[in-house]
């Protein structure tokens, strides 16, 4: 048990980075962003091929992966502010053009990491009086790191100016910013984020695949939407920390349904039904005690 | 109302205790990345092997079953999974899940066994197909088909056949391989291939179209996504009236004039055979990769009739199986 949950932890932080950046363009800048299901492979494929043909260390190429996801972003955002693409589309395009390109990147479809350093791997030799948790507080120091960085950008002028475009584009004008430039380095920031966490879970799977990326807007706004539900703060720094939270259930429910779906006589091929049930019932639970709770209040008073 | 919940949770506790504490069989987690007609029918060929060595379920061993469900991002959880429930021998179906099962298993003496990996080489799972020494407690089952084999096939088939059309999906790892090797050998054997892709089951229609009038001959290879939406290439083969030969021939009813290669239930078995060798105690790193040989060949009678096609008697005589007036007819079976 212990072990299941110490993987489902390193799952959801891991994922996390990529629900942070779902979270930038989906909560702050309310725009749709589907450029990440093509933008997480970009991170993947560029911190792979990278890895294995350069020899560059996995800190740079992780850096270089967040660079690869940005410039994704940043198409996304040209596409829909200069050309006048709907927000949807203009995410669906890039995300398209994505798959053909990570597939140049990477030269075939599935990279396998099993035989070079990765970060993961490095982590745990440099680190080996932490043993097993070595990888989790990586992890956790990492997602942690992007999450306080993150809180401190929203604080900064720029950072403001993209909360206040989300919120209300007209005001925003008034002040005399472009929102335009706003959008695109939402988009850049975001799918940045995304494609860190790519590479990230790439060096942590042992390979990187170009199917990697399907889904990463449902499991990303799930997280978002999960976290957001339990924790109800209109402060950044309760937001972006719901975030994690909310991936880590997400990813917790996913472990919980491999490793005890059979015990109450779910077969393999349950598994999304099941792994969806256990997120509804994260959600329903506390509704409900709260819904108890404020019954049993009525009842004493 | 407090005691009686916490009866209830005592219970299954022991129940759970109860059932590890029997658990003497030894545990065999089998993993596949989709359910698919060919991967599902590797599951069956494992287990089915596995019986006939006499390894009985729930006596001798018990099967965790698990699929991906077409997520790659799945892989590494179900390893993770086979790991905590201290699976004795990981039976991993499919690129991706090979690799997550050697990246989760790495270090440990659980022995991996692949199957349906087209280039264990390649893709790293393994240093040597034919040395096992240095692959430490991996070993399985390549289905990597004859390309050469195939495309020769079609020359024989009609020897005005030079352009071969491949519909295919370059996202799959055993599919990009073998469109590759078809690439290599076609200068060779005096072809062209021209490639249409398909990412997508829902693509392969219009990837499959895009071809006729620019190719003598269809050719597909084992991949999945275009395997699944196999009616759509038989359509525009006929379409263009020209033959189609598939990689699989458990496809044969459905329309393409050639089939190739082996069925992926006797891979599984295969598989299965290995799997019962580690299980008598035989480590991984003495036991090669197995490539399945004795590709069969299958002629749809039907569909060449639909195209106006003579199959030459050479290729009749070495046919293991065909398919005329609408049913199968074996060799084998004396009908």
């Amino acid at each position: 048990m212990t072990a299941i949950l110490l993987h489902a932890a390193e799952q959801g932080l891991v994922y996390g980075i990529a629900a942070l950046g779902v979270f930038i363009t989906y909560r702050v800048l309310a725009f749709p962003d589907l450029t990440v299901d093509g933008s997480f492979v970009t991170g993947a494929a560029v911190a792979s091929s990278l890895l294995v043909s350069s020899g560059l260390d996995p800190v740079s190429v992780m850096a270089i992966a967040f660079a690869a996801g940005a410039a994704a972003g940043l198409i996304t955002g040209i596409l829909h502010t200069q050309l006048g693409i709907k927000d949807l589309l203009a995410g669906v395009l890039t995300m398209i053009m994505l798959y053909s390109i990570n597939l140049r990147i990477m030269g075939r479809p599935n990279i396998s990491l099993l035989r070079v350093e990765t970060i993961t791997r490095a982590i745990g030799r440099a680190a080996p009086w932490l043993g097993d948790a070595a990888v989790l507080v990586f992890l956790a120091a990492t997602a942690i790191l992007v999450k306080l960085l993150l809180d401190l950008f929203f604080r900064t002028e720029i950072g403001l100016a993209l909360r206040a475009t989300g919120d209300n584009e007209g005001m925003i004008t008034a002040h005399g910013v472009n929102p335009k430039t706003m959008k695109v380095a939402g988009l850049a920031l975001s799918n940045g984020l995304v494609a860190l966490s790519g590479g990230l879970v790439a060096h942590y799977s042992g390979f990187a695949d170009v199917g990697m990326g399907l889904g990463t807007i449902v499991t990303g706004l799930a997280a978002v939407i999960i976290g957001g539900s339990l924790i109800r703060s209109r402060r950044i720094g309760w937001m972006t920390a719901s975030v994690l939270v909310g991936s880590l259930i997400y990813r917790t429910a996913v472990m919980l349904a491999l490793r005890y779906g059979y015990v109450v006589g779910f077969q393999a091929s349950d598994l999304k039904l099941v792994t969806s049930l256990l997120v509804v019932a994260a959600l329903v639970v506390p509704a409900i005690r709260g819904r108890v709770m404020r019954r049993v209040d009525t009842c004493s008073s | 109302m407090n005691r009686k919940r916490l009866c209830l949770v005592g219970c299954i506790v022991l129940g759970l205790i109860g059932a590890a504490a029997a658990a003497a069989p030894v545990k065999i987690g089998i993993c596949k990345i989709v359910e698919h007609p060919a991967l599902d029918a590797v599951e069956r060929g494992v287990i089915d092997a596995l019986a006939e060595a006499g390894f009985v379920a729930d006596r001798d061993v018990v099967y965790l079953l698990a699929s991906a469900q077409g997520d790659p991002n799945n892989a590494v959880p179900i390893a993770q999974s086979f790991r905590s429930q201290e699976v004795g021998v990981v039976v991993a179906i499919s690129t991706p899940m090979a690799l997550a099962a050697a990246e989760v298993f790495r270090g440990t003496e659980t022995p991996i066994v692949f199957s349906a990996v087209t280039d264990p080489v390649a893709v790293g799972l393994v240093e040597s197909a034919g040395d096992p020494s240095g692959n430490g407690n991996v070993t399985g089952v390549s289905d990597l088909i004859d390309v050469a084999g195939d495309l020769a096939l079609l020359k024989e088939l009609s020897p005005g056949i030079h352009r071969i059309g491949i519909v295919y999906n370059p996202g799959e790892a055993n599919s990009d391989r073998l469109t590759r090797l078809a690439l290599d050998a076609a200068p060779g054997l005096g072809l062209t291939v021209v490639t249409a892709i398909a990412d997508s089951t829902a693509n392969v229609p219009m990837a499959a179209q895009s071809l006729v009038g620019r190719v003598d001959a269809f050719y597909v290879t084992t991949d999945n996504t275009v395997v699944s939406a196999i009616d759509a290439v038989v359509a525009a083969a006929e379409n263009a009236g020209v033959p189609f030969l598939m990689a699989d021939p458990t496809s044969l009813e459905f329309g393409p004039v050639l089939a190739t290669g082996f069925d992926y239930y006797r891979h599984g078995r295969i598989t299965g055979a290995v799997v019962a060798d580690v299980l008598s105690g035989r480590r991984p790193d003495a036991i090669p990769v197995t490539y399945q040989s004795g590709a069969e060949i299958h002629v749809n009678l039907d569909a060449a009739g639909k195209i106006g096609l003579t199959v030459p008697t050479a290729i009749l005589e070495r046919a293991s199986g065909l398919f005329v007036g609408g049913r199968a007819w074996s060799p084998a079976q004396g009908n």
